[in-house]
């Protein structure tokens, strides 16, 4: 019985000592994606919020301007949007690629495949969490600065999270097979860019097209994202919950398709 | 006894596919999904059964395709046997790729952080280790640069290092015993002599039959997929390599041919010649640096060995091999065109290949030069003249020993022998 206690507390301290490599990995290939992203350029860490600034200038111009766009606080609407949607495109875009980029580290006996997609994800939130405080400027252009509907900030985030990262299991394991999944993947994204109300609002579109719209979850997440950020409002809760469900079952899903595919990986690499 | 690894009836079936399978979805669409199917499946390994204890050391040889990499592979833990089972008992580490992870724009420090916790370290072992495998890499004055400004030899020093500080409980090796200086090689054999002494269990993939036959307990040799003895090195090895040039043997025409070469020379098959002679010499010249034809040479010598061959059908990659050996059979020198890397392409009809020595400096003798063209993987021979073309080495003074090199003796302390005389 003794001994049998004894594999049962060396077990668990197994687990404890996975859990920790697990989370020392993601922060080391993470610490390396972000080092490598700044440590050549001149400009260094600004880069993560001059690229989306120029857009915002192009954007403002454009449909501020030229189309007059009636939107209240258009500069802080429009940079949220875009904040969100390029940490949701450049995870997609770089989870894309991280199994074929990273066919020495499959081939390392033990190594935790199903990290990588986790790590592509994580680089971006990071890169998103960089900017934050560029948003926080423009919020503060109007009025309030921090708001208490601030603290539900890190849920949306966690769904943004799950979301992204249950498609990105599945275009990683795409990739594998069909290795321009990459290219279609940014037509696509492209796309999906204009059907989501980034420089615009929703009450913009058509009633009878609404509901087409409401079909694309980043349409939620962003509106919930504003609701917080620029109104310092609750969002909906019953859309984020059912969010939320559609994500982990998605995550679910993707994740075992993933794992069966990743069998594969070492000889298709 | 505890195992440290158990397979029991391993069967893994690798999958051809179609030469030029698409790889983009917008080939599987313009081509049809047809070509996506595979043409047919073969088994990499089949019904691979074996236990190694720990603390035991184990070659593993085979040719090329009898699935050593693929077992190395399922040991490792990556892909699955499509039947039977693997256990492995503790951490499995290998040492397959070195360096994984290494990115030259990060400092070493930098680096020996994402390796170590790559190869499965976590932080605090690493920090811990962290001093250690900055002194077994000789690294300590540049740590703190980038990566990029490191010399070949120091980045694989590094990668070493951090891979012999991961405290495997098995571990993988592939032919990487060949890495940096003498000194470190040792320092490395160490290394792992000290595993083994934990009880580690180590598994070693090489071509050197030698350098297995050195370090392992046990051999295990397999043939296409399947374990064909597992045992005594030496009696393993001893198999393995009367296997290969059995095969030779085997595809030696049976009748006793006679022919003579263009130069006057009776070749005689099976007595000094062997071969299928698929590829064939046709004639060999040793030549003097000014292009003379000549059967001796002055220690020190240039040598041109001009190697004539004609393949009436084509022959992929052949291996053209010289060796020089003694009267006695030592082999003194020994070289050929895949060990310098050197691509040949597929041949077909006549043709000349020179391989030129700079300088030749052995000891005064008869010795022999011989030649020999291999099939691309080594796997038997097209030709191999053995003990036909004789080389006289002459030499002034007197030497013993196989070289013969040149030198001078230097007095330091002449100067006060000089004082003295006066």
């Amino acid at each position: 019985m003794a001994s049998s206690r004894y594999i049962k507390k060396s077990l668990r301290r197994d687990q404890v000592h996975q859990i920790q490599y697990i989370y020392d990995l993601i922060r080391e290939l993470v610490g390396r994606d972000i080092k490598l992203q700044y440590k050549r350029s001149m400009l260094g860490i600004a880069w993560s919020f001059v690229t989306p600034l120029m857009q915002l200038v192009v954007y403002y111009f454009i449909f501020r301007l030229v189309l007059s766009l009636d939107i209240p606080n258009y500069a802080a609407f429009a940079f949220s949007g875009m904040l969100v949607w390029t940490w949701f495109q450049a995870s997609l875009f770089r989870g894309a690629s991280s199994i074929t980029d990273g066919r020495e580290l499959i081939r390392q006996p033990g190594f935790p495949v199903a990290i990588l997609p986790i790590v592509a994800v994580t680089t971006n939130l990071v890169n998103f969490l960089l900017s934050l405080p560029i948003l926080l400027l423009f919020l503060g252009n109007e009025g309030g600065w921090l708001k208490p509907a601030f603290a539900l900030l890190p849920i949306l985030i966690l769904i943004q999270f799950l979301l992204t990262l249950s498609l990105t299991y599945l275009v990683a394991a795409i990739n594998v097979t069909f290795r321009d999944t990459q290219h279609i993947l940014g037509v696509l994204l492209n796309l999906v860019f204009y059907l989501t109300p980034i420089f615009y609002d929703t009450d913009t579109i058509p009633a009878q097209y609404l509901q087409a719209f409401h079909l694309n979850p980043m349409t939620y997440l962003i509106e919930a994202y504003r609701t917080v950020l620029l109104e310092g409002a609750l969002p909906g809760l019953l859309p984020l919950l059912f969010l939320t469900l559609m994500s982990l079952g998605l995550l679910f899903g993707t994740y075992r398709i993933f794992r069966r595919a990743s069998y594969r990986f070492a000889e298709e690499l | 006894m505890q195992h440290a690894i158990l397979a029991q009836g391993l069967y893994k079936q690798f999958t051809r596919y179609h030469a030029n399978k698409p790889t983009t979805l917008q080939e599987a669409i313009l081509r049809g999904l047809r070509r996506m199917k595979p043409i047919d499946q073969f088994w990499a390994l089949r019904d691979v059964s074996f236990s190694i204890e720990p603390g035991r050391m184990v070659g593993l040889i085979g040719r090329n395709g009898s699935g050593k990499s693929t077992l190395l592979r399922l040991l490792g833990g990556i892909g699955r046997p499509d039947k039977g089972k693997i256990r492995t008992y503790g951490k499995v580490r290998a040492l397959l790729d070195l360096g994984v992870g290494l990115h030259p724009d990060l400092t070493g420090r930098e680096n020996v952080f994402v390796s170590g916790v790559i190869s499965g370290l976590t932080r605090r072992e690493v920090q811990q280790r962290f001093d250690s495998i900055v002194g077994f890499a000789e690294l300590e004055s540049s740590i703190d640069n980038p990566l990029r400004t490191y010399s070949t030899g120091m980045r694989l020093r590094l990668g070493f290092a951090i891979a012999v500080h991961t405290s495997p409980e098995i571990l993988l090796l592939d032919e990487v015993l060949a890495v940096g200086d003498l000194s470190f090689q040792r320092k490395c054999l160490d290394r792992i002599n000290q595993f083994k002494a934990e009880g580690c269990a180590i598994i070693l993939v090489s071509h050197d039959e030698s350098q297995i036959q050195q370090l392992c307990d046990e051999v295990i040799y397999l043939r296409e997929g399947q374990l064909v003895a597992h045992g005594e090195p030496e009696i393993v090895i001893g198999q393995y390599v009367a296997e290969i040039s059995n095969r030779t043997h085997q595809r030696t025409p049976q009748e006793h041919l006679t022919s003579t070469t263009e130069s006057g020379i009776e070749l005689r098959l099976h007595e000094n010649r062997f071969g299928s002679l698929e590829m064939q010499i046709t004639n060999v010249q040793l030549l003097s640096a000014a292009g003379f034809t000549v059967k001796e040479l002055h220690s020190g010598d240039a040598l041109q060995i001009e190697i004539e061959y004609s393949a009436p059908q084509p022959i992929a990659s052949p291996i053209f091999g010289v060796t020089i050996t003694r009267e006695d059979q030592l082999a003194c020198y020994d070289t050929n065109t895949a060990a310098t890397g050197q691509a040949t392409p597929t041949i077909q009809g006549q043709g000349k290949i020179t391989l030129h020595l700079k300088r030749l400096d052995l000891n005064s003798g008869q010795y022999y030069v011989n030649v020999s063209i291999y099939e691309s993987e080594w796997n038997y021979a097209y030709d191999h003249h053995w003990h036909v073309y004789p080389l006289l080495i002459r030499q002034s003074g007197y030497e013993k020993g196989i070289l013969s090199v040149p030198h001078q003796w230097e007095f330091d302390n002449a100067q006060t022998l000089a004082h003295r005389g006066h």
